[in-house]
């Protein structure tokens, strides 16, 4: 078993080694038909695992495979742990990550660095499953950083443009905030259990009980600084400043690393520390807020953007933002099986986005298409899949994660939560105008594409469609088929902890009849009238009568422009922290580097040196009857000294 | 009688009005030079003080040998005073004050 | 008060007043000759002290050789001619305050209590056939003959330094000659050439 799990990791590495070293050499087909072979072994081989663990209830594996030091008492190796949620997982990022190798064939046909593109890809799929199978905290934040790597070469993949450099600096940055908050809070672990490894750690969490750190509980303050990593990764408030930004990059990486698989890292590793996170309700509640905080508000700025990209960028950080709530309110496996939902619409959304962009030439703007359902079907009819899954149409995949997160609020009893639910419900009614909106400004109504590029659209190629028709099936089907299993019977019951006190999942257990009856059911719950408000409301707007969108956004111009600049995050940072670096950086410079440092402590050891030169050199007159009386008057002293003074005086003077 | 302090009493009153001659001297090198002159003498007048207390010759053997050196020394002086004269044109004693810091 | 101290102080008088007449003394020459009028009073003292030898020695070698020699160079230079300010205000009180504590510390030791009469007895005055020479003589050659030929060396090396320092070579010194520069003709000196104009054209 243990070489499956090293193949799963290591055939993208190599794909990705052969790509980077040798694509000039093989040429396009063999690189790509190389990196494919190796996601398409990984996909294999996690589906067989998954089969393993989650459905035939095999054992967990749980072992080192290499110890890459030993530090006093501290053991650092690499490991895999391999359970049911780590399974789910591999299944999720393999597959997305294959759709993606394939629909990279066709996208990226006419770009130059087409076998670099494809090892990256590669090298993504492999920090992602060493990041999802790892055992300990290092070999964890190694494949943390590695994605984040791989991130940042991929934002920036077209470095001849400003915006994107500019973009991918500004994700490692903020990433790096994050990645702080998680180095201190892996020390702070290290520092109480003396291991890095999730077991021993989850052991020793009883020794935890009463101490306190900076006022609050240790675990809380452990918790909340892990949290801050997540918040990093996963993009929630204040840090999600970077998720807009990574549009720049080409559309395949929006759809795999910032739909589906990086920014689910945060997801996934609050849910592996589900044993640390039941101990601080405080932490939860945090947890839950940001996550309410990040899922209404980027939800609000998705309404006003007409980027195609960008409009399903706050969808994603809105998204997420539903999953933190799952998290918060202690019903990990919702949030699991939201991120698995979300991973496939989500990357349906941004690969037929792409498969828009492809046809119009690279034109992003919506207000620049319409009508395209006629000439783009396939296009067509994978979007609808995709739009109809993530605003929670009854029977599609996210109905029921959604449906199931909002639950789940409704039972929580931790404070705050009332004001969460009424967050996450208008949520709905929100994901629902934007998500319709784009819809109907891109494929419906009149067509304002310009006549040039109107004359060229058409269905991209096979190696783009296809792809989409794949993930729209999970897309539609799999709530439908999973949510039982993933939620109540115990799929990823070994990996997960709920403690009593947290009623959530329990609450929902007593709720539930099957899936079918849930979308019977769904007629008579708020969300499902709230989503219908949505799509009437978007049609309203953007097909039937479009100039009242216009007369709204004239009467309500103040709200419009603190939508426009993002709530003046970016502002603020830039103010703040960019500015205040610049001008801590040239005080340092001019005060404490110029100033002290060369002219006080470096010339002005030398000008002392100088000074003191100066002052004692008009000793030397030059005259010797100078020299004689000094040397006169030092014999005085001298025979005075002798003669007086001392240990043994020559003389001894009564007076 | 004369006591041997009133003989060495004297020669230091000499060396002393030797020392003073060469700080307080402003006119020429020459003075400079006699003043040291001064100062030998009075070191002979002591040894030969000693010589005679004490009944040993050494004392006298010395002050031979102090008077040769001092001839030898005031020739060379004076070469060297004409030199300095030659190429500063007086012999001041301000006038050597070239190696002033 | 003996006769032998009478003399003493007289002749000690003389040594201490022509010595201060020397340093403080404006013109060279007269400070030669109160320098020479020091060392008769040293001699004589010393003939008391009796060293006959040396102190005919002093008189005929230092006074008669180097203070002649003294007065050779201030004649030479002209020293005494010109005028030459003393300045002695500035320093005369601080030196003679450092000389009279030096002659107050030095009188502490060498006063009467350490080297009274009572500590170092007055010696028995030598016989008349006492000679001063042949003891010295006897010294000298004997145990103290090496020095001796040192001192020899001493004076041999001295008389080439004089010399070398004061001498001026011929060969290497560029010199005017008076009479020749002012017997100089025209023709010694310029030539007329004559050279083709570049540019014919240009007069």
């Amino acid at each position: 078993m243990e070489n499956i799990y090293l193949a799963i990791a290591l055939s993208p590495l190599l794909g990705a080694i052969i790509a980077g070293f040798f694509g000039g050499i093989l040429g396009r087909k063999a690189t790509h038909t190389i990196t494919i072979l190796g996601v398409l072994v990984s996909t294999v081989l996690a589906l067989y695992v998954f089969n393993h663990h989650v459905l035939e209830k095999g054992e967990i594996f749980n072992q080192n495979l290499y110890t890459w030091m030993q530090v006093g008492g501290l053991n650092v190796s690499v490991g895999f742990l391999i359970d049911n949620l780590t399974s789910v997982m591999l299944v999720v990022v393999s597959f997305v990550s294959l759709m993606v190798h394939i629909y990279t064939i066709g996208y990226m046909d006419d770009d130059a660095g087409y076998t670099k593109f494809f090892s990256y890809i590669s090298l993504f799929t492999f920090s992602m499953f060493m990041l999802v199978m790892s055992n300990n905290f290092m070999q964890l934040f190694f494949g943390w950083e590695a994605v984040g790597l791989v991130s940042y070469l991929l934002i920036g993949f077209w470095h001849h443009k400003e915006s994107a450099v500019e973009a991918n600096l500004k994700a490692f940055l903020v990433n790096r905030v994050g990645d702080f908050g998680f180095l201190l809070g892996i020390g702070l672990v290290l520092a109480f259990s003396g291991s890095l490894d999730y077991m021993e750690v989850f052991s020793s969490l009883s020794a935890t009980a009463g101490v306190e750190l900076w006022g609050l509980d240790l675990i809380t303050v452990i918790c909340l600084l892990l949290f801050v990593g997540a918040m990093g990764k996963s993009a929630q408030v204040p840090l999600h400043v970077w998720l807009p930004g990574s549009m720049e990059g080409p559309t395949p990486i929006s759809a795999l690393i910032h739909a589906a698989t990086m920014v689910t890292a945060g997801i996934f590793m609050v849910s592996r520390m589900s044993p640390m996170f039941e101990l601080s309700d405080v932490a939860l509640t945090v947890v839950m807020v940001v996550g309410a905080i990040t899922a209404l508000f980027m939800g609000l700025l998705g309404i006003v953007q007409n980027d195609i990209k960008k409009v399903v960028a706050y969808s994603t950080l809105s998204q997420l933002g539903y999953m933190t709530v799952a998290l918060g309110v202690s019903a990990y496996s919702v949030a699991i099986f939201h991120l698995m939902t979300h991973a496939f619409f989500k990357a349906l959304l941004f690969l037929g986005a792409g498969s828009v962009i492809v046809a119009m030439h690279h034109e992003q703007d919506i207000r620049k298409m319409g009508g395209l359902y006629k000439k783009m079907p396939i296009t067509y009819i994978t979007a609808l899949i995709g739009t109809l899954a993530l605003i929670g149409f009854p029977g599609f995949a996210g109905f029921y994660s959604k449906d199931m997160i909002i639950e789940a609020v409704h039972f929580s009893s931790l404070p705050y939560a009332d004001w969460v639910y009424y967050a996450v419900v208008a949520g709905v009614f929100i994901t629902a105008f934007y998500s319709l909106r784009m819809f109907f400004l891109v494929f419906h109504g009149e067509s304002r594409v310009d006549h040039h590029t109107a004359e060229h659209l058409h269905e991209p190629a096979k190696s783009i469609t296809v792809p989409l028709i794949i993930l729209a099936i999970p897309s539609a089907v799999i709530g439908y088929f999973t949510i039982e299993p993933m939620l109540f019977t115990g799929w990823l019951d070994n990996a997960i902890t709920v403690s009593s006190s947290h009623v959530s999942m329990a609450g929902l257990k007593s709720e539930f009849h099957s899936a079918g009856a849930m979308i019977s059911h769904a007629v008579s719950t708020l969300p499902f009238w709230m989503m219908v408000g949505g799509i009437v409301t978007a049609w309203v707007f953007s097909l039937y009568r479009t100039q009242w969108a216009d007369w709204v956004m004239n009467k309500c111009h103040r709200s419009y422009y603190v939508l426009d600049s993002l709530y003046g995050f970016d502002r603020f940072n830039e103010i703040v922290f960019v500015n205040g670096v610049k001008k801590l950086g040239n005080l340092l410079w001019k005060v404490s580097d110029m100033g002290l440092i060369d002219k006080m402590a470096v010339n002005g050891s030398a000008r002392l040196v100088g000074f003191i030169g100066s002052v004692v050199r008009p000793i030397q007159t030059g005259y010797v009857y100078h020299y004689a009386f000094f040397m006169i008057f030092s014999l005085l002293i001298i025979l005075t000294w002798v003669l007086f003074a001392g240990d043994n005086p020559l003389l001894q003077i009564e007076f | 009688m004369v006591s041997l302090s009133d003989y060495l009493i004297l020669s230091a009153i000499i060396f002393c009005i030797g020392l003073v001659g060469i700080f307080v001297n402003r006119t020429n090198i020459i003075t400079l030079l006699m003043c040291v002159e001064l100062i030998l003498v009075a070191v002979n007048t002591n040894f030969i003080a000693f010589s005679h207390f004490l009944g040993n010759e050494a004392g006298q053997i010395f002050v031979f040998f102090i008077l040769t050196v001092a001839a030898a020394e005031v020739a060379i002086g004076l070469a060297i005073l004409t030199l300095l004269f030659r190429n500063k044109g007086s012999i001041n004693v301000d006038v050597t004050n070239s190696l002033k810091g | 008060m003996e006769f032998e101290q009478i003399l003493f102080y007289v002749f000690s008088f003389w040594f201490v007043a022509s010595s201060l007449a020397m340093i403080f003394s404006r013109n060279a020459a007269k400070a030669v000759l109160f320098l020479i009028l020091s060392f008769f009073s040293a001699a004589s003292i010393w003939i008391l002290l009796e060293a006959e030898f040396l102190a005919i020695t002093l008189i005929l070698v230092y006074v008669g050789a180097v203070m002649v020699l003294f007065l050779f160079v201030i004649k030479m230079l002209n020293i005494d001619k010109s005028t030459l300010r003393a300045k002695f205000a500035g320093y005369l009180p601080l030196g003679l305050m450092v000389a009279a504590v030096i002659i107050a510390e030095m009188v502490l030791v060498l006063g009467s209590a350490q080297f009274g009469l009572d500590v170092v007895a007055a010696p028995v005055r030598h016989g008349a056939d006492y000679s001063n020479i042949t003891v010295l003589a006897m010294q000298l050659y004997t145990t103290y003959v090496y020095p001796f030929e040192l001192a020899a060396v001493l004076l041999l090396i001295a008389i080439i330094a004089a010399i070398t320092l004061v001498h001026r070579n011929e060969i290497n010194r560029k010199k005017q000659s008076i009479p020749e520069q002012v017997n100089v003709q025209a023709k010694d000196r310029v030539r007329l050439v004559s050279i083709a104009s570049p540019n014919k054209e240009k007069k």
